[in-house]
């Protein structure tokens, strides 16, 4: 296979980041390794198909996303449901306020029961660093759509914030 | 106030500048009330999610110490080349960060930090001028890693300035967020950040402390050694 040295190189490069995403989505590093070796696989299978101008990163990221969400469903965890928030596995948990906690836990909450599209689009945007266009290439729909998802999901975690301050 | 709050939200993310309209909501209380949740949000957000443990998810990055003019120095490499250069932590504090921000074990290795080790020796000692090894900037934005790429273009013996490197990014009216991107580099000394210095020729500000940073220029010849 003359062409499996670039995708290995790729997923290299991208593999760290890729699996940092799919913590933040899936909640946890042991549903989040599966998911990430799932979309590898994917990635193998499709990678021929990958036309050579296209962004490679976004298009990993599309993959990781649909494996986020095959897993998330396989595991009847559908958002929406009740989620336990172990906020004490956090890291830093010694210093927290109660009330710190609370915020924690609130934001946790809010953001697990985001419709997927906004969560991915929040932590595309806030933690893995890709531009508007790119969450859209990864996502599916507009650049304004991609911002609209961001913005959408902000609002929600500010709203479980309340006014309790 | 859904116009307000996509407007502040905006403004937060840095997608655009504050609207005068945007200025007079936000001297109003309800304004400031909703610029404080908000920025609740952006900080409980990061706690929450900014570090994640992914800890496979980097392999294995090497890293040793060498004494040095400016004390002891910190270098790691992964197999895709030098990812991290420190003088400022201790060696504890260094494994942690390199676990925590690459999500790499990290292992103390001298065999496969030999090449780095052996190059900035010879710098300090001033028998070499630059250096040739393999950059993993992986972990680095696009735009860091331009205007980092652009400050790796110095040579030795020379300084510009935060603007030049902005000119030279195309981005003229960057030079704010250039000093902020370098101030940030990962791997300082190999990519010469200490080599920007501020307009007028004031020597501006180093992560790594401003003595350091003089100390740095002295030892190329680029600053007067009573300077």
């Amino acid at each position: 296979m003359g062409s499996s040295r670039p995708l290995a190189d790729l997923v290299e490069r991208h593999r760290p980041e890729l699996l940092r995403y799919l913590v933040r989505l899936l909640g946890n590093e042991h549903d989040a390794q599966d998911a990430c070796q799932d979309a590898l696989l994917r990635a193998h299978r499709a990678f021929a198909r990958l036309a050579p101008e296209s962004n490679a990163r976004a298009w990993l990221y599309r993959i990781a996303t649909n494996s986020a969400r095959n897993h998330a469903r396989r595991r009847g965890r559908r958002q929406g449901r009740t989620v336990d928030v172990d906020v004490d596995g956090l890291p830093a948990a010694g210093g927290r306020s109660a009330e710190q906690d609370e915020q924690l836990r609130a934001v946790t909450q809010a953001v697990q029961t985001l419709p997927p599209r906004q969560r991915a689009a929040l932590m595309l945007r806030q933690f893995q660093g890709l531009a508007y266009g790119e969450i859209a290439l990864s996502l599916g729909g507009s650049e304004a759509g991609a911002r609209a998802n961001v913005y959408q999901a902000l609002k929600k975690l500010r709203a479980a914030l309340g006014d309790s301050r | 106030m859904k116009a307000q709050d996509d407007a502040l939200i905006a403004v937060l993310l840095g997608d655009a500048k504050p609207s005068q309209a945007l200025a007079r909501w936000l001297a109003t209380p309800s304004g400031r009330r909703e610029l404080a949740a908000y920025r609740q949000t952006l900080a409980t957000l990061q706690q929450r999610y900014g570090e994640v443990r992914a800890s496979a998810a980097g392999g294995v990055v090497y890293y040793c110490s060498l004494p040095s003019p400016i004390g002891r120095v910190l270098v790691a490499a992964s197999d895709t080349g030098l990812v991290r250069v420190s003088f400022r932590l201790t060696e504890a504090a260094f494994a942690a960060d390199l676990r925590e921000q690459l999500g790499a074990e990290p292992v103390r290795s001298a065999s496969h930090t030999a090449d780095i080790v052996h190059q900035l020796r010879a710098y300090f000692a001033g028998e070499r001028r630059a250096f040739d090894v393999r950059l993993d900037l992986r972990h680095v934005s696009p735009f860091q890693r331009r205007v980092l790429m652009a400050a790796a273009s110095v040579p030795a013996g020379q300084v510009v300035s935060y603007g030049e490197i902005a000119r030279r990014i195309g981005q003229p009216r960057g030079s704010r967020a250039v000093g902020q991107a370098l101030g940030h580099n990962p791997i300082p000394i190999v990519i010469p950040c200490h080599r920007v210095i501020a307009a007028g020729g004031r020597i501006g500000g180093y992560g790594g402390g401003l003595p350091t940073k003089r100390k740095l220029l002295r030892l190329e010849g680029a600053l007067a050694a009573t300077g």
